[in-house]
């Protein structure tokens, strides 16, 4: 029985140190937004992105219209609520650039990059040069790239990726 | 139809229905403009408005409250109180002793780059009389509620803000007497200078040019036009507006260029003011996925 118990406590520190390192999270979401002309806009975008959870800095550039978004570890943010924040306020998102962290899913030829705990995936294509992703398979990685605009309420269907690395 | 004049602007009330664009706060404080409360912000807005002339002085002060249903659909309120005893002609532009709830919707919104939208609200709304009575003519007539509706259009940018309206108040006759109705117009422009074009976290300023007309119809008295109770202002004059996050002050003053009217029922008004104070509760409530 004490060494049934202690197999269970290993599988589930096994189990929570493996999801740890394996987290998939946005770490970084610098997102162009259209229509903001005044100080009440970029302090609404302001207050409805520390609106989401696991968002730690929020800057606002009301003359470029850049929104950046810095995240905690261990946060479960979606695409979709950085959008929507947007939208609630009367705005147009347009391209955003992400760094992010998932797993390559799918074939080396058509890649899919998956964000666990947000439901966000999407096809992988390169920005400039490919990369080879038959030995990222199934591995986490870290993307840097762009998500195009997409409709309102939408969320684009794929990332256009600069720079891939293998997540430690 | 005397009953049903009440019950239409308190069923109007009680779902939130229409009202007057009014004085906002991201706005001009006389014109006009397309502004409307992001999707649940809630905005206080509370001022006095002034009018002064040779039939005497009258303030109003007041409290709007502004709740935004969706971005581009906000609900509104503006409780008023009076004081003075200005006898003065009927104005839309400016506050005067009525109640108002109303909606307003931006149904052309159009974002064409940073910083910069072209956009139109429409509003409508119900106007019910206070507590307070008017003095001069109007506050000796029989007093029903109106309806008032507006439309604006313009465009805001980060250096400069072009707007142009349009509103129109009738209100229902009562035991023969009936207030005027008023159609009333507005163009606004504003200015940033490039000095001033600065971060979110700083106080934001730009001035306005504001231009007001009002054209105030017959009033009806006893079942009976008044003579010389029709008027047509033009008004011009100076605004300015202040921001830093979450409040925002404004405040101007206009003076008549042009008058077209008897000086027997209501004197001769020779300058309006207006100072607004906003608080804008922002939203910081997102959906989970």
């Amino acid at each position: 029985m004490k060494n049934a118990i202690n197999k269970v406590l290993l599988l589930a520190c096994g189990a929570v140190l493996s999801t740890a390192g394996a987290h998939a999270e946005y770490r970084q979401v610098n997102l162009t937004v259209f229509g903001m002309d005044c100080a009440p806009c970029a302090h609404a975008i302001h207050v409805s992105m520390k609106g989401i959870q696991g968002v730690n800095t929020v800057d606002v550039d009301l003359n470029t219209g850049l929104v950046t978004i810095k995240l905690v570890p261990g946060n479960n943010a979606a695409m979709r609520q950085f959008n929507q924040a947007v939208e609630k306020n009367g705005f147009t998102h347009k391209d955003a650039t992400v760094v992010v962290r998932g797993t390559v899913t799918g074939t080396a030829a058509a890649p899919v990059f998956e964000v666990a705990g947000t439901g966000d995936r999407f096809a992988l294509r390169p920005a400039g040069n490919a990369v080879d992703m038959a030995g990222l398979l199934g591995k986490p990685v870290t993307v840097t790239g762009v998500l195009p605009q997409a409709a309102r309420g939408k969320v684009p269907d794929t990332l256009r990726y600069s720079a891939i690395t293998e997540a430690p | 139809m005397r009953l049903l004049m009440v019950l239409v602007p308190a069923v109007a009330c009680a779902i939130g229905l229409p009202a007057t664009a009014w004085a906002a706060d991201h706005g001009p404080v006389f014109g006009y403009a397309t502004p409307v409360n992001s999707e649940r912000e809630l905005s206080l807005d509370t001022g006095i408005f002034g009018r002064y002339g040779s039939g005497g002085t009258e303030f109003a002060t007041g409290s709007g409250f502004g709740y935004g249903l969706t971005p581009h659909l906000t609900v509104n309120v503006f409780v008023p109180a009076m004081f003075g005893n200005g006898s003065l002609a009927e104005s839309r532009m400016i506050a005067g002793g009525e109640w108002n709830a109303g909606a307003s919707w931006r149904f052309l919104h159009s974002v064409t780059s940073v910083g910069k939208r072209i956009e139109s609200t429409a509003s409508l709304g119900v106007v019910v009389p206070g507590p307070q009575r008017d003095s001069g003519i109007l506050g000796t007539l029989h007093r029903e509620p109106g309806v008032a509706g507006t439309i604006a259009t313009g465009m805001a940018s980060r250096s400069q803000y072009v707007w142009a309206g349009a509103g129109y108040t009738r209100f229902a006759e009562g035991s023969h007497d009936r207030r005027p109705s008023t159609f009333s117009w507005s163009g606004v422009y504003g200015y940033r200078p490039p000095k001033l074009r600065r971060g979110y976290d700083q106080w934001d300023y730009r001035g306005f040019a504001e231009f007001t007309g009002e054209h105030t119809g017959t009033v009806t008295a006893k079942g009976v036009d008044l003579p010389g109770s029709s008027i047509t202002t033009l008004w011009l004059g100076p605004s300015v507006l202040a921001i830093f996050k979450d409040v925002a002050i404004s405040g101007g003053m206009q003076a008549p260029i042009l008058r077209h009217s008897s000086d027997v029922l209501y004197g001769r008004e020779q300058i309006r003011f207006a100072v607004n104070f906003s608080y804008l509760k922002y939203s910081s409530h997102t959906s989970s996925h």
